[in-house]
C-alpha cells in the first residue's frame, strides 16, 4: 500500500512540476515558480515584440512608495493566438497581474505559463496559456 | 455456492450502478471523449500545423536522466557549458541562442510553438514558428549525400513507411548547436532518425533517435512524444532579432538577476 501510495505522491509531483514549467524558453531559474504573486498598477509602456513581449509599470508598494515593474509575457505569435493585439494594454491602463516574481527580489517578473493574466479593472482578462 | 452466485451477482449490480452514475456525473468527461476521437488520417499525408505537447522550453532531446555517457570529446564540451534549464541551471549562461544562434535540429522540435508541414511530390517543407527557419525533407527518393557540408539544420530525406508513418533520416550537421536547454552537445558525425506516425488525423506519435558515437557511447532515444493538428491556426514569425534580444537582455534578464537596468 505505502508504495503505491509514494508512487502516486510522486507522480502528482511530478504532472505539478510539468505544468509550472510551461515557462520561458530562456530558462526559468530566475524565476521563483513556487510563489506566483500579483500586482496591480498603471501601465507605463507596453512592448509587443520578441523574444516576449513585456509589460511595465507602476506599483505602490506597502510603504506607499512607486515601484517601477518589468514583467515580460510570451512571444507576440502564441498572444495572438490568446486573443492579443499590440494594442490590448495601453499605457494609462491599471491592470493586476498574476506572475512568477524574480527570485533576486528584483522588481521583475514573468507572466505566462497557466497561471499567468492580466485583469483589467473592468474584469476583462487577457491569457497566455494557448499555444 | 447459492451464497458465493447472490455475491458474485450484487457485486455485478453494484458494478454497473458504479459505471452508470460515473457517466451521468461526468457529462463533460464523455463530450471531450467524444471530440478527442479524431476522424482517420488521410494517407500519406502530413500535411498541416501541427503542436507539440511539450512542457515548455526547458525540454532537450531526451530528458537528462536518459542521456547515454558521454565520450571525453563530448564531456570536454559539456563541462563549461552553462545552460538556462536541468541540473547545471544557471540564471543568464551561455546557451548560444542567447546570442541569437539557430537552435538548430533536432533542439528546434522542442520548442512550445507551432511548425506547419508543407507537402510536394519531391519533398515535404517544415516551417518553425521559432526562428521563422524552415527545412526540407527529400521524399524522392534521393540518398542522403555521401560528405554533406555542415549546417544549422542539416540535410534531410523522407520515406512513408506503409501509409501513416514518415519516416525522416539526416545528417550535415555543424557542431554549434546543443541538443537542447540543458546543454548537451553534439558533434558533425550526428545521424538523426525521426519517425512522424499519424495515428488519427489529429494525432502524431513522434520518436527521434540520434546516433553520434564521436559524442555518445550509445544512440540517444527521446521519449515518445505527441504532436496535435491545430487547424485554422498560422504560424506567425517569431525569429531571434539581435536588436530585439538585446533590449530584452538589458530590460528584463539582467534586471531579474539583479543586474541593474541598463
Amino acid at each position: 500500500m505505502k508504495p503505491t501510495l509514494t508512487r502516486s505522491a510522486a507522480l502528482i509531483v511530478t504532472l505539478l512540476v510539468a505544468c509550472s514549467s510551461m515557462l520561458a524558453h530562456h530558462g526559468n531559474v530566475a524565476y521563483d515558480e513556487q510563489h506566483p504573486t500579483t500586482i496591480a498598477g498603471n501601465v507605463t509602456e507596453f512592448v509587443w515584440s520578441n523574444p516576449h513581449c513585456q509589460i511595465y509599470l507602476d506599483v505602490k508598494n506597502e510603504k506607499g512608495d512607486i515601484v517601477a515593474w518589468s514583467v515580460e509575457s510570451q512571444s507576440p505569435g502564441i498572444l495572438k493566438r490568446n486573443g492579443w493585439t499590440r494594442d490590448s494594454i495601453k499605457p494609462g491602463d491599471h491592470i493586476t497581474v498574476t506572475l512568477v516574481p524574480a527570485k533576486s527580489g528584483a522588481p521583475v517578473g514573468f507572466s505566462g505559463e497557466k497561471s499567468g493574466k492580466v485583469v483589467f479593472d473592468d474584469g476583462h482578462v487577457l491569457k497566455m496559456d494557448l499555444r | 455456492m447459492k451464497m458465493q452466485s447472490r455475491r458474485v451477482t450484487l457485486t455485478l449490480r453494484f458494478a454497473v450502478m458504479l459505471a452508470i452514475a460515473c457517466a451521468i456525473s461526468s457529462p463533460a468527461r464523455g463530450q471531450e471523449k467524444a471530440k478527442d476521437a479524431a476522424a482517420p488520417a488521410p494517407k500519406r499525408d502530413i500535411s498541416g500545423v501541427w503542436l507539440y505537447q511539450g512542457s515548455g522550453g526547458a525540454e532537450s532531446t531526451a530528458p537528462e536522466k536518459d542521456m547515454p555517457p558521454m565520450t571525453p570529446w563530448a564531456q570536454a564540451r559539456f563541462d563549461p557549458e552553462r545552460p538556462g534549464y536541468g541540473s547545471r541551471a544557471v540564471p543568464g549562461g551561455n546557451d548560444p541562442i542567447l546570442q541569437c544562434d539557430p537552435a538548430g535540429f533536432p533542439r528546434i522540435m522542442f520548442f512550445p510553438t507551432p511548425f506547419e508541414f508543407v507537402q510536394t511530390p519531391a519533398k515535404i517543407i517544415q516551417f518553425f514558428e521559432r526562428e521563422h527557419e524552415w527545412r526540407p525533407i527529400w521524399i524522392d527518393g534521393r540518398s542522403l549525400p555521401k560528405d554533406p557540408d555542415p549546417t544549422w539544420y542539416g540535410y534531410a530525406i523522407g520515406h512513408w513507411e506503409g501509409d501513416y508513418t514518415l519516416v525522416v533520416e539526416s545528417a550535415g550537421f555543424n557542431d554549434k548547436t546543443w541538443l537542447g536547454a540543458t546543454g548537451y552537445p553534439h558533434s558533425e558525425d550526428m545521424r538523426v532518425t525521426e519517425r512522424y506516425q499519424r495515428v488519427d488525423r489529429n494525432t502524431i506519435l513522434y520518436n527521434i533517435r540520434v546516433d553520434d558515437p564521436k559524442a555518445y557511447t550509445k544512440p540517444i532515444i527521446g521519449p515518445e512524444r505527441t504532436m496535435k493538428l491545430r487547424p485554422g491556426v498560422e504560424i506567425g514569425e517569431l525569429p531571434c532579432v539581435w536588436s530585439e534580444e538585446n533590449s530584452f537582455t538589458k530590460r528584463i534578464r539582467e534586471p531579474a538577476v539583479g543586474k541593474p537596468n541598463r
